[in-house]
């Protein structure tokens, strides 16, 4: 029992990671309509920097993630206005773009990092007793409880703030958000950033518990893409549910079915959702 | 009293398509300016171009004697064109007070408090009789609740001058009496300039102080309401050719 206990916390600590990452895809497809193949990219160079920082620069680990999340915020903004601006109005353009870029900064994270796994040190050691049931690491711990800061500092922002309200008429309407004086440019260019940060956060979150490598950046835009389609296009709320889904179903399969299995489970449930409700879990239907 | 928005020689094309030719036009400040022609005659299209949807293929657009002509609809939004659809385009996952808000954001005003701002977004749907609906999911608001808070939202940009496409449309008799009473309040207590298209004749010729009617993307006339029922090539556009 405790041993399924654990495998489920395993699962949910994964979701609530997923979770972020799948808003940082979702956030940007919602609102600009591009999708953004270089997500797992972003989301190693963030789990790289902050390895670097703290072990290279001897920057404290606590201070390196954010540093590394806010250099990863100014890398998506760079992108916005290079790359990404110019194709708006043609989805496939950005489409081929984000996924050429992918390719080049897979490359360029084998060449500037080198083909090793690379782990940040942790910040807390030690485990504790969960209601004396088993005993859970406190890095893990420690993730999950900053995974939970960020979802609640991301509801709050979209929900509460002027920006959020931007965001959400912007990707309702574009047309009509401007004709009420709203810069969609701008709204843009920080959604991409908030975007890329999130990856950021998700790649500085998990690299303590998971090593990042150059070659496994492929397997997180895909993680999020399968949690978006399961959430359902552009719903948060889908995202935190599908995360948690995906997450749980991930380690209770691997624990109980086999670990060569873990990254199928995935596009299982992609194919089922693709199949049943297209629409996700709580997307809108669409003609 | 002095003009506040002109258009010289206003072109447009789509393809092989001239929607709008050679149009010039001016808005007096304070002015109900009604703008009325077949379908297919331009009268979006003008719409389109002075909002900054489209920009003309020629001519120029000033707004109180600035080139407003490249400019993006925010920006032109900002500097006090306000606009609203034939068919609406409420944010319709949004409550009707968020709605309200973004046209108070797009102002891009940074000194006012949050609660100031709530406020004024109460204060406007109120004022287009909608209190009571500031929690309401637009999507779900009747079609006449939805033009209404659609003026609401474009109100709150704080326009100079408000450019209203069929605002009348699709709406019952009594529902049309309630939407001329709420013009009639925004020239009369908010002085503002109103541009409107409407098939409504009655409606628009009653309302409007001076009326300007295309035909096949040409101004054919422009006059007071009584010099345009009476003139032929009006009357020849909406009921087909008069002369051989």
């Amino acid at each position: 029992m405790s041993e399924f206990l654990m495998y489920l916390t395993n699962g949910i600590v994964m979701g609530v990671i997923h979770a972020i990452s799948a808003i940082g895809v979702s956030l940007i497809v919602g609102i600009m309509k591009v999708v953004n193949f270089a997500h797992g990219e972003l989301y190693i160079f963030a789990g790289y920097f902050s390895y670097h920082l703290s072990i290279s620069l001897g920057v404290p680990p606590l201070l390196a993630m954010p540093l590394s999340v806010f250099f990863i915020f100014l890398v998506g903004i760079g992108m916005e206005r290079t790359l990404i601006r110019p194709t708006y109005g043609d989805e496939m353009y950005s489409l081929i773009i984000t996924f050429v870029l992918s390719i080049v900064l897979q490359n360029a994270a084998l060449l500037i990092f080198g083909p090793y796994p690379n782990k940040p040190p942790n910040l807390i050691s030690g485990a504790t007793n969960i209601f004396g049931l088993y005993h859970y690491g406190n890095q893990r711990l420690l993730s999950f409880f900053i995974s939970i800061g960020i979802l609640v500092f991301i509801f709050y922002l979209i929900k509460k703030t002027w920006f959020g309200k931007s965001i959400r008429a912007v990707s309702q309407d574009r047309g009509m958000a401007s004709l009420v004086g709203v810069d969609h440019y701008r709204v843009n260019m920080l959604s991409f950033g908030l975007g890329a940060a999130l990856a950021g956060t998700a790649g500085v979150v998990i690299a303590p518990i998971f090593p990042v490598t150059p070659t496994g950046s492929s397997a997180i835009s895909l993680t999020a893409f399968v949690v978006v389609v399961l959430g359902g296009m552009g719903s948060l709320k889908g995202c935190v549910v599908g995360g948690l889904i995906l997450g749980m179903m991930e380690n209770l399969g691997a624990a109980y079915i086999s670990t060569m299995y873990r990254q199928i489970f995935g596009f299982i449930i992609l194919i089922l959702v693709l199949v049943f409700r297209p629409w996700g879990l709580f997307g809108q239907k669409t003609q | 009293m002095g003009t506040i928005v002109e258009g010289k020689g206003l072109s447009k094309s789509f393809g092989g398509l001239t929607a709008v030719k050679k149009i010039d036009f001016y808005l007096e400040e304070g002015e109900i300016v009604g703008l009325i022609g077949p379908n297919g005659a331009g009268k979006t299209t003008l719409f389109n171009l002075v909002s900054g949807i489209f920009h003309p293929d020629e001519g120029k657009l000033f707004l109180n004697g600035r080139d407003i002509t490249e400019l993006r609809p925010f920006e032109i939004c900002r500097l006090g064109i306000g606009r609203t659809f034939q068919i609406v385009r409420p944010f319709l996952k949004m409550s009707c007070l968020e709605n309200v808000m973004v046209g108070i954001i797009g102002r891009n005003d940074r000194n006012r408090g949050r609660a100031e701002i709530g406020r004024e977004a109460e204060d406007l749907l109120k004022f287009v009789g909608l209190d009571g609906f500031e929690g309401t999911i637009a999507g779900n608001l009747t079609l006449i609740q939805k033009k209404r808070l659609e003026m609401a939202r474009a109100l709150a940009t704080e326009p100079r001058a408000i450019l209203l496409d069929e605002v009348l449309a699709g709406l019952n008799p009594s529902e049309i009496l309630q939407a001329l009473a709420l013009i009639e309040t925004i020239r009369s207590k908010l002085k503002m300039t109103i541009f409107w298209i409407e098939h409504v004749m009655g409606a628009i010729m009653k309302a409007s102080d001076r009326i300007i009617v295309l035909d096949q993307g040409e101004k054919i006339k422009e006059g007071k309401p009584e010099e345009i029922v009476s003139d032929p090539r009006v009357i020849g556009a909406y009921l087909g050719e008069t002369d051989a």
